[in-house]
């Protein structure tokens, strides 16, 4: 598939022909350090004093390489779509070559990284509960209400977060039932042929 | 096969298999592992350096010492959780093919602590918000811009409260008029008495 860039990323990276193919070189250096680093202002400020431009030009040009890194990483774009991509910002050869090649080494590294970058869904880490019964209150005395407190532990990476629920015992039953019925869901045959194709 | 101290269920497969890891101490080692286990689970922290040299001479790896840590942490609290007795627990893990002499030690620790254990469970078990302390004050109004002369008493209450997530704390003031105080405490008084009633 192509990979279309917008016309701001074409901008940004149109700074790049004006440079050297080994200033290109450089900067495609900086993209990946910056994909597994982060990024610093002083290499963008060391960078733009060299080449006596302003520090936005080179942070936009590598913010667009690394763009077009990633996006190319993530779609796991051929050899051709890549190069045509690439033709369309309107390189010399030599950095167009630079580039597939750049692309093709460190495909794999950026994937990685990227399933790293990007933030699941808080999982399941723990659940606590209690029963309590409420016998009376001001209003209204002898009375029996079973209630099921619990806190539901989340973590997402690195940070973790509670929440309390609460149910009556009717609801919970539900749920372990809704529950069951997923859990069955796993063991029909229609579950099993897909899994099986899949490994 | 259902054992009572799993809860009237199925003992999970990861017990069964590190029984035998169990199996491989001495007996008398076994007390005193399950002895740090025991401090563990009260809370008073449990010394790894003795853990070690305590299977050291059964060549335990590390793997084999967490195991072997977890599967008595889960027998102690389990046991303790469904208020299993001691010879209910020593021939279930008999059952479970836990040498006798093993079973005999690992018993004799539990019933030395089980309402020590217990006492420390229902203190970690979910609650919700607490009350830390109650202060009080009473003003008396002497007038205001509303009214020159209004000569009547206020109280002032501060509660602070442990909130819903572990380490935050709230402090509401609440000033009360006196008559709304009465029918609080009038209220309190009776929930008081419902209370003592239960006991």
């Amino acid at each position: 598939m192509m990979l279309v860039l917008s016309q701001d990323q074409k901008d940004h990276l149109s700074f790049l022909q004006t440079v050297d193919p080994s200033v290109v070189e450089e900067f495609g250096h900086i993209a990946l350090e910056s994909l597994r680093r982060g990024s610093s202002p002083k290499i963008y400020e060391s960078a733009a004093k060299k080449l006596f431009v302003p520090m936005e030009m080179v942070q936009h040009g590598v913010e667009g390489l690394v763009f077009l890194l990633m996006e190319s990483s993530k779609h796991m774009i051929s050899e051709v779509n890549f190069l045509d991509c690439v033709l369309v910002l309107g390189f010399s050869e030599e950095v167009n070559r630079f580039l597939l090649k750049l692309y093709q080494e460190h495909q794999g590294q950026i994937r990685t990284i990227m399933k790293q970058l990007i933030c699941s869904q808080p999982t399941y880490q723990n659940l606590e509960w209690r029963l309590d019964v409420q016998l009376a209150s001001r209003l209204l005395r002898q009375q029996i209400v079973p209630t099921v407190v619990t806190r539901l532990f989340l973590t997402s990476g690195t940070d973790s977060s509670s929440r309390v629920l609460q149910t009556d015992p009717r609801t919970l039953l539900h749920i372990i039932y809704t529950l069951e019925a997923a859990l069955a869901a796993v063991k029909t045959s229609h579950t099993r042929r897909i899994l099986r194709n899949i490994k | 096969m259902r054992f009572r101290f799993c809860g009237d269920l199925d003992c999970p497969d990861w017990v069964l298999a590190e029984i035998s890891t169990l199996a491989k101490i001495s007996s008398v080692k076994m007390k005193l592992l399950c002895a740090q286990v025991l401090k563990d689970l009260l809370g008073e922290g449990i010394d790894y350096d003795k853990v070690a040299k305590l299977t050291a001479d059964a060549k335990f790896e590390s793997g084999d010492i967490k195991a072997s840590v977890a599967v008595l942490s889960f027998i102690l609290s389990s046991a303790a959780k469904h208020d299993v007795d001691g010879e209910s627990l020593s021939s279930e893990l008999q059952q479970l093919g836990l040498p006798k002499e093993h079973v005999t030690g690992l018993c004799k620790s539990y019933e030395d602590k089980h309402s020590a254990l217990q006492d420390k469970l229902r203190e970690t078990s979910l609650r919700l918000g607490r009350l830390n302390s109650v202060s009080w004050r009473v003003d008396y109004t002497l007038s205001s811009s509303d009214l020159r002369e209004v000569n009547e008493p206020l109280i002032q209450l501060k509660l602070q409260t442990q909130g819903a997530e572990p380490g935050s704390s709230e402090t509401t003031v609440v000033s009360v008029s006196a008559d709304k105080f009465r029918v609080l405490l009038a209220e309190l008084k009776q929930a008081q008495a419902m209370m003592n009633a239960l006991q």
